[in-house]
C-alpha cells in the first residue's frame, strides 16, 4: 500500500521538511487551523501526519481520538526548532508504566 | 476468598448441571486469555527494547538539522530557502503494512531508504548554499527516523491498550467470576444434599410411626 506523508507545523519545520522531501507541509498559526488541516489530512487518508511538539500538546485530545484504536494514521510528534519540549511527564513512559506496573528504566 | 454467589438461583440439579458448564467454559476462557496476556506482554518487552533511545536520536538529528537550515538560511535569505524548497519534486512515499499481533493491527513499515541524490531533490545549485544541501540531507535522515519512532510508538499505545483490556477481564475471571460460580456449584450441592437427608429422616419418621400402628 503506497502512503502519504505530510506535515503539519510552523513556517520552519516545514521548509525543513519540504527539502527532505516531503511536498503536503501545511503552514499553520492557530491551534483551530491545526485542528482543521488535521481533520481534512485523517479525511483524505494520509497514513503518516507530522506535527511539532507545541501542536500535540495542544490537541491531544482530538489526537487520542483518532490514534487510540486504528492502526494508521500515525501521528508522530517532532520538537520544532526550539529543541525539546521538556514535558513534566512523557506520556510514552507513562503509558509503559501503567501497563507493566513498575517503571522502567528507558 | 469472598463467599459471593449468583443471586436468584434455585438450589435444583437442572441448575447445578448449567452452573458446572458454565464453570468449565469460564476456566477455559480463562486460561486462554491468560495466554493471550503473556504473549501480548512479551511482544511489549520485545517491542519496547525497540524503543530505547530512539526519541533521542530524532531529537539529535533534528535538532542538527534545523541548525544547518538556520545557516542555510542566513547564508541565502529565507525567500530563497523558501524557493529551494518549493521546488522539490515530489513527495517520498513509503509503503506501510500492518501487522496482526494477538489481533492488534499494528503497522510495519517496509524499510525502503529514503535518501535521494543531490540532483533528485529539485532545487537549482546556482543560487543555493552548500548548507542547504546539507540541510536537506539531515532532514531526510531524520525522516527515516521519525517514521521508524512513529511506527514503533504507535505499536506501542496500540499493544498497550490491548494488554490493559484483557488484563482487566483475566482479572474479572479469576476474582470474581469464576470464585462466584464457584461458590454457588457448592452452595447447591450443599442444599441438594440438606434436602437428602431430610428426606431420609423424613421416610425414617413416617416408617416408625407406621410400626407403631
Amino acid at each position: 500500500m503506497k502512503s502519504s506523508i505530510a506535515v503539519v507545523a510552523d513556517a520552519d519545520t516545514v521548509t525543513g521538511f519540504k527539502l527532505g522531501g516531503i511536498k503536503e507541509g501545511y503552514v499553520v498559526e492557530s491551534t483551530q487551523e491545526a485542528e482543521e488541516t488535521l481533520t481534512n489530512l485523517i479525511k483524505e487518508k494520509t497514513a503518516i501526519i507530522i506535527i511539532t511538539e507545541k501542536i500535540g500538546e495542544e490537541l491531544r485530545e482530538v489526537i487520542e481520538k483518532f490514534t487510540k484504536s486504528s492502526a494508521l494514521p500515525m501521528i508522530i510528534e517532532i520538537p520544532d526548532k526550539s529543541g525539546p519540549s521538556d514535558r513534566a511527564t512523557d506520556p510514552m513512559r507513562e503509558l509503559i508504566k501503567r501497563v507493566i506496573g513498575v517503571e522502567m528504566v528507558k | 476468598m469472598s463467599q459471593e454467589m449468583i443471586e436468584g438461583i434455585n438450589p435444583t440439579r437442572m441448575e447445578l448441571l448449567k452452573l458446572k458448564d458454565r464453570e468449565k467454559l469460564a476456566v477455559k476462557g480463562y486460561s486462554l486469555l491468560k495466554e493471550k496476556r503473556n504473549a501480548l506482554i512479551m511482544e511489549f518487552f520485545n517491542i519496547l527494547e525497540r524503543v530505547k533511545g530512539s526519541r533521542e536520536n530524532v531529537e539529535e538529528k533534528l535538532k542538527e538539522a534545523f541548525e544547518d537550515l538556520t545557516t542555510a538560511q542566513i547564508l541565502m535569505g529565507d525567500l530563497a530557502v523558501n524557493k529551494a524548497a518549493m521546488s522539490v519534486k515530489e513527495s517520498i512515499e513509503l509503503d506501510i503494512d500492518s501487522r496482526s499481533i494477538m489481533g492488534v493491527v499494528v503497522p510495519v513499515r517496509d524499510s525502503t531508504s529514503s535518501s535521494r541524490t543531490v540532483v533528485e531533490r529539485g532545487y537549482s545549485f546556482v543560487d543555493t548554499s552548500v548548507k542547504l544541501d546539507e540541510a536537506a540531507k539531515k532532514f531526510e535522515e531524520s525522516l527515516a527516523l521519525i517514521i521508524e519512532l512513529g511506527e514503533i510508538e504507535k505499536t506501542i499505545v496500540l499493544l498497550a491498550g490491548e494488554i490493559e483490556s484483557t488484563k482487566r477481564r483475566v482479572n474479572a475471571l479469576e476474582h470474581i467470576i469464576i470464585p462466584r460460580l464457584e461458590n454457588t456449584v457448592k452452595y447447591i450441592e450443599m442444599r441438594l444434599e440438606e434436602m437428602e437427608r431430610e428426606n431420609f429422616v423424613r421416610l425414617k419418621v413416617i416408617k416408625k410411626s407406621m410400626e407403631m400402628e
